[in-house]
């Protein structure tokens, strides 16, 4: 499946900046995990006004990083991320593997896995994500003893599918995870934060995966564009044979080929499309759209909706 | 032994306290050998000591002290602060020079696997695939951001270094710490040295005692040679905010180095290259020897709420425009958690043992470690793995048992967050207390620079000494007492190194000095307003006070209720005094004046100006003559510290006051005949003019506006306050009338003391000032300026002093609330166009339900 995707951001502000120095993850990376597989098969972004400065480098979680800085006086700011990406997902049963979660948790801590340096670090704290005894504890509904590592991860997902409501008014950009988690509300990066706290407060390796989820419109209708999303979701490692696994905490599934990435991290602070620092400004108004469309007409495979 | 020699008389033993001396316990003794005699490196320097006698070496003792006080690095960030972290004692630590060398060579080597380690840990990371490290000193690290990864591979990383010592009881050393980030004290052991040279020259030089000077010279040619240009390069020390105690030795270090003394809100990234704002515009920055936090040096890519830092400083270090000592990054060689682990990382990249042995330490990530820490709690200090904090380790051996417990299950919660650590046995050494020589515990600081191809070692250090050992495991900072570190070979050195320039050098002639930061420009601004401000409440009480004094009795002053409101308006007593109905039920003034002075209690007025004359004064420590600088000390000693007063009374009040007249005269003298007419000097002095200008506008509306009967002592308290009765005697005698005083104080331009000098200095003053090419339309300083100057000049005397029937002098009134109310908009005006670069920051975070943290960035 290949996309078109277009994702506008823009800043109106109320002053003038003077100065804005940004850093984007908007430029999609290509990823292999065992059941989303993606590559970007070409990527630019537009940014208005034409910045004083750009530099474009990998990260070290070798995700894309442009960097630039506009040096003159503007009253919007708009940056449009135009990319080609072609996903597919490989049949994964996810119920071949039956080795308990704790077995998976000896192995890692064995450190027999030839990743083990690459995965162990995502078993640790993060800038957002603390994992602690509250989060344990409500892991350990489904985590229970010797039951297989993916069943358990998936009924996780069901679960904070099902306990947390999602509403874009509960949250905030600085909401901690303790905060998300005590009124059971939030949107997709929260819930994907979330659930990486509950798994590695278990020891087990979770990553942060930022991305697109195009959406599908009710039959008969035609999509409106810019009603796609930018979005989040988990990835959680399952052994050697499986590798990193995602799972939609919001959606409540695997994902599967309507999900994009662009950037993983250990949590949002190391994956978010935009951070940035502007001079002035006063009141910023922000705006965001995004645009997946699919580009093949002739591709059979169609969006699998998973139920 | 050389020293004991000369014992002939026993009865003048006790006054030769190094004869005297003896080794306490099984510690060893820095000046005492195993054989109970003076070490050979020691005797010269007993000798001399000896022959001072007891009083001599507290003269030179009193002498230290003073000098400190007055010393460049002796800057108070605020008034309550601590002057510096320990006083210095007149005897320094001596260490032979050949032991020395095999210390320096262990210094050397560990220096260089510590950087080889950092270089590692940011790159390959083959100690932790190899298995020689665990893991989890990375990843489990908070202090760890992945973006250090992402800058460039610019050896060394590791300039600077500071590596903490404790000598252990067969002589041998033991490093206890090591500083990679941004190590503190180098300033310090300067400045000890500076002061030690003054008063020992003599015993310094024929001592042998190796210079200091040569390793300054390397570092600030190291630092130079950073840029890629080494001749045009521009250095500039990055400084914590000015709380941090590492603003003091920060500032003494950019001077004696030559580099510009900056905070993170002075410096801006235009295309990629790093900048310092300065009125005369932004002067591109090549190196920075940053003294903050690497987390903190860029709110951008690391910690967003960093406040010292420099959004977009990371990705001009990848764009090779700037070079920053020591590499971001650096606190990870720091790491209490690498010690124990830092041996077999020696065999691993040497295949050598480490020659300065380690203390003890061990980390809780082990299972085994983790036990013996548990088992063995009271023998350890236990510390945070990842961080070297200002914070005390924590000594389990002074907790209650439920402390303990507490103790043990955050380990077993978290093991890989703590370390065990044994304290050092510490040897002892001769200090100096006022009746003799003490012996105390030792901590030596050392310090190493490293070159492409070289390290070298300061031949000295940082000492800190105490009688209680276990203090000085706590920080950098704790401890007693600093003293200066010798190291004396046989061989006489060299003494003509320094970092002044040679005479026959060639100098670029330069004549301005535009390169003001805007910051510092403000603060000159600031302390001309507060000098100012304090010059007229003090001659204004002066004159209150000498009334009170005086013969008549207190109803009988017709003028004093007025030269109440105003003492009242400018904050030196409470408002109610103003209320003549309210100030039966207060205190008597004859108490309440001199108590406004005296108490520390009160906070307005006086005392609130010259404690932030003191606070200006320190942030602009670099740009004020030592002379200046140091008149201004005595003055905040002389107003702040008064506590111990035993006499407040209206006498003792107006000889402190005549003293801080006098010295806010002889500042302001100073700054007129020895600062160079830069912009800064522009700033103070329209801080000055502004304030004064002010001030007698003030003054003349809450005396004069109204008319009242018998005006002659009133106006003769004006003039007094005004500094102005001995011109308006010279021009009219005794004739006392409002008319020509108003002349003399508002209108006449040769007066200085009058509001038209002022303003017509403030208009050419501002003409001097750097404009911007893209002025603003409305009102500027400049056109207010100038209309104020006009009307001054249109004012007629005669028409200000007329009052109505109802004894309201209608046009002064005018005049005066024009004054007050647009001196300040210049000011306002002032700050807006040159101090506020700045403007407001806020992040931008693409996230569609943001609440907007807008971070006032000034």
């Amino acid at each position: 499946m290949q996309y078109q995707i277009t994702h506008l951001t823009s800043y109106d502000y109320s002053d003038p900046v003077g100065l804005c120095h940004n850093q984007l993850r908007m430029l999609p990376r290509n990823m292999m995990n065992a059941n989303l597989h993606s590559t970007c098969h070409s990527a630019e972004v537009l940014i208005s006004p034409a910045p004083t400065f750009r530099f474009e480098h990998t990260d070290y979680f070798g995700n894309r990083v442009l960097t630039f800085s506009i040096e003159r006086a503007h009253r919007r700011l708009s940056v449009t991320a135009s990319s080609r990406v072609e996903i597919s997902i490989p049949e994964i049963d996810f119920g071949s593997d039956t080795r308990s979660w704790e077995d998976h948790l000896a192995n890692l801590k064995a450190g027999t896995d030839e990743n083990w340096l690459e995965i162990e670090e995502f078993t640790h704290p993060s800038p957002r994500i603390q994992p602690s005894a509250i989060f344990q504890n409500y892991a350990q509904h489904v985590f229970t003893p010797n039951r297989p590592l993916l069943e358990c991860a998936i009924a996780l997902t069901q679960k904070i599918h099902d306990d947390f409501r999602y509403d874009p008014e509960a949250t905030q950009v600085d909401t901690t995870i303790e905060q998300v988690f005590e009124t059971r509300a939030g949107v997709c990066q929260d819930f994907a934060q979330v659930q990486i706290a509950c798994l590695r407060s278990l020891g087990l390796p979770a990553k942060y995966v930022s991305g697109y989820l195009r959406t599908n419109p009710p039959p008969g209708q035609s999509k409106k564009i810019g009603a796609d999303e930018s979005h989040a979701w988990v990835s959680l490692y399952a052994g050697h044979e499986m590798g990193w696994v995602d799972l939609d905490p919001t959606n409540c599934k695997p994902v599967d080929c309507d999900y994009i990435p662009t950037a993983i991290g250990r949590d949002y602070s190391e994956a978010s499309p935009m951070r940035g620092v502007a001079i002035g400004g006063g009141e910023a108004t922000l705006t965001v759209s995004v645009n997946v469309e699919p580009v093949s007409d002739s591709k059979t495979l169609s969006p699998r909706n998973s139920s | 032994m050389e020293g004991n020699v000369t014992t002939v008389k026993p009865s003048s033993e006790h006054t030769r306290p190094f004869a005297q001396y003896r080794s306490i316990d099984d510690r060893y003794d820095e000046f005492i050998g195993v054989d109970g005699k003076p070490r050979e490196h020691w005797v010269a320097l007993a000798k001399h000591f000896d022959r001072l006698g007891l009083n001599g070496i507290q003269e030179y003792s009193d002498e230290s002290a003073r000098a400190v006080h007055e010393s460049g690095a002796n800057i108070r960030i605020t008034r309550e602060q601590q002057v510096r972290p320990w006083q210095l004692n007149i005897i320094p630590l001596v260490i032979a020079a050949d032991s020395w060398q095999e210390l320096e060579s262990g210094l050397q080597q560990r220096v260089r696997l510590l950087e080889v380690v950092l270089s590692d840990l940011l790159g390959p990371k083959r100690l932790i695939h190899e298995k020689v490290f665990p893991p989890e000193l990375l990843s489990a690290n908070p202090h760890y951001w992945r973006a250090y990864h992402e800058l460039s591979n610019a050896v060394p990383k590791l300039n600077v270094t500071a590596t903490d010592l404790a000598r252990d009881d067969d002589g041998s050393w033991w490093a206890t710490g090591d500083r990679t980030r941004a190590p503190s004290g180098l300033g310090f052991a300067l400045e000890n040295r500076i002061i030690t040279g003054r008063l020992l020259p003599r015993l310094m030089r024929t001592g042998n005692v190796i210079r200091l000077a040569s390793f300054f010279e390397s570092l600030q040619g190291q630092l130079y040679s950073l840029a890629s240009d080494y001749a045009k390069a521009r250095v500039a020390i990055l400084t914590p905010e000015k709380s941090s105690y590492r603003y003091v030795e920060d500032a003494y270090l950019a001077k004696y180095l030559g580099c510009s003394f900056v905070e993170g809100r002075d410096l801006t990234v235009r295309g990629n290259r790093i900048h310092l704002r300065t009125l005369g515009g932004l002067v591109p920055i090549d190196v920075l020897f940053r003294h903050i936090s690497d987390s903190e040096v860029d709110p951008l890519e690391l910690n967003p709420d960093s406040k010292l830092g420099v959004p977009g400083l990371l990705d001009a270090i990848r764009g090779g425009n700037i070079a920053v000592a020591n590499g971001v990054g650096s606190a990870l060689a720091e790491m209490p958690a690498l010690l124990p682990f830092l041996n077999a990382a020696s065999h691993f990249f040497f295949g050598e043992d480490l020659t300065v042995r380690n203390i003890p330490t061990y980390w809780c990530g082990g299972v085994s470690e983790m036990k013996y820490v548990i088992e063995h709690l009271d023998e350890l200090i236990i510390r945070d793995a990842f961080k070297i904090s200002g914070q005390e380790p924590i000594d389990a051996s002074m907790m209650t048992s439920d402390q303990r417990a507490d103790l043990i299950s955050k380990i077993q919660a978290a093991p890989h967050c703590y370390v065990g650590q044994k304290r050092p046995a510490r040897s002892r050494t001769p200090i100096w207390s006022k009746d003799g020589l003490d012996s105390w515990h030792v901590a030596l600081r050392t310090f190493h620079l490293q070159t492409a191809d070289t390290v070298d070692v300061l031949p000295g250090g940082l000492v800190r000494v105490s009688p209680d050992p276990h203090s000085l495991d706590h920080s950098p900072i704790s401890g007693r007492l600093g003293q200066d570190c010798w190291v004396v070979g046989e061989e006489p050195v060299n003494h003509q190194k320094t970092l002044l320039p040679p005479s026959n050098a060639k100098v670029q002639i330069k004549r301005v000095g535009s390169e003001l930061p805007s910051r510092v420009a403000e603060n000159l601004f600031w302390l001309g307003r507060y000098s100012e401000r304090a010059e007229s409440i003090a001659r204004l009480l002066r004159v209150t006070i000498s009334r009170i004094a005086g013969e008549s009795s207190i109803e009988q002053l017709p003028d004093l209720p007025r030269l109440i409101a105003s003492l009242a308006a400018v904050g030196q007593i409470a408002p109610d005094y103003a209320v003549q109905e309210l100030q039966k039920s207060l205190p008597q003034l004859d108490v309440v004046l001199p108590r406004s002075l005296f108490s520390s209690i009160e906070q307005g007025g006086i005392r609130q100006c010259v404690g932030r004359i003191v606070d200006q004064a320190i942030a602009t420590r670099d740009r004020l003559s030592m002379d200046a600088y140091r008149l201004i000390t005595k003055m905040g000693d002389e107003i702040l510290d008064g506590n111990a007063r035993s006499n407040c009374d209206m006498a003792a009040a107006i000889e402190l006051i005549n003293r801080l007249i006098g010295d806010l005269l002889a500042f302001s003298g100073l700054t007129h005949e020895s600062m160079t007419r830069t912009h800064g000097w522009r700033f103070l002095e329209l801080g000055r003019r502004i304030e004064r200008g002010y001030q007698t506008a003030e003054l003349l509306e809450i005396c004069l506006v109204k008319d009242c009967k018998d005006n002659k002592p009133l106006l003769e308290s004006i003039l007094h306050a005004t500094d102005s009765l001995m011109t308006y005697r010279s021009r009219y005698l005794l004739q006392m009338s409002p008319a020509p005083l108003l002349d003399l104080l508002i209108t006449d331009e040769t007066n200085p003391r009058s509001i038209a000098f002022q303003i017509k200095d403030i208009c050419q003053l501002i003409e001097e000032l750097p404009t911007e090419s893209n002025n603003r339309r409305g009102k500027s300083a400049k056109s207010i300026c100038q209309s104020l100057y006009k009307a001054c000049r249109n004012a007629d005397p005669e028409s200000l002093a007329e009052s109505s029937k109802d004894e309201f002098r209608s046009e002064l009134s005018r005049v005066l609330w024009r004054l007050m109310s647009d001196l300040p908009l210049i000011s306002d005006h002032l700050t807006a166009q040159y101090f506020l670069h700045l403007g407001t920051a806020q992040s931008l975070s693409g996230r569609s339900n943001d609440k907007y943290s807008t971070v006032k960035n000034n």
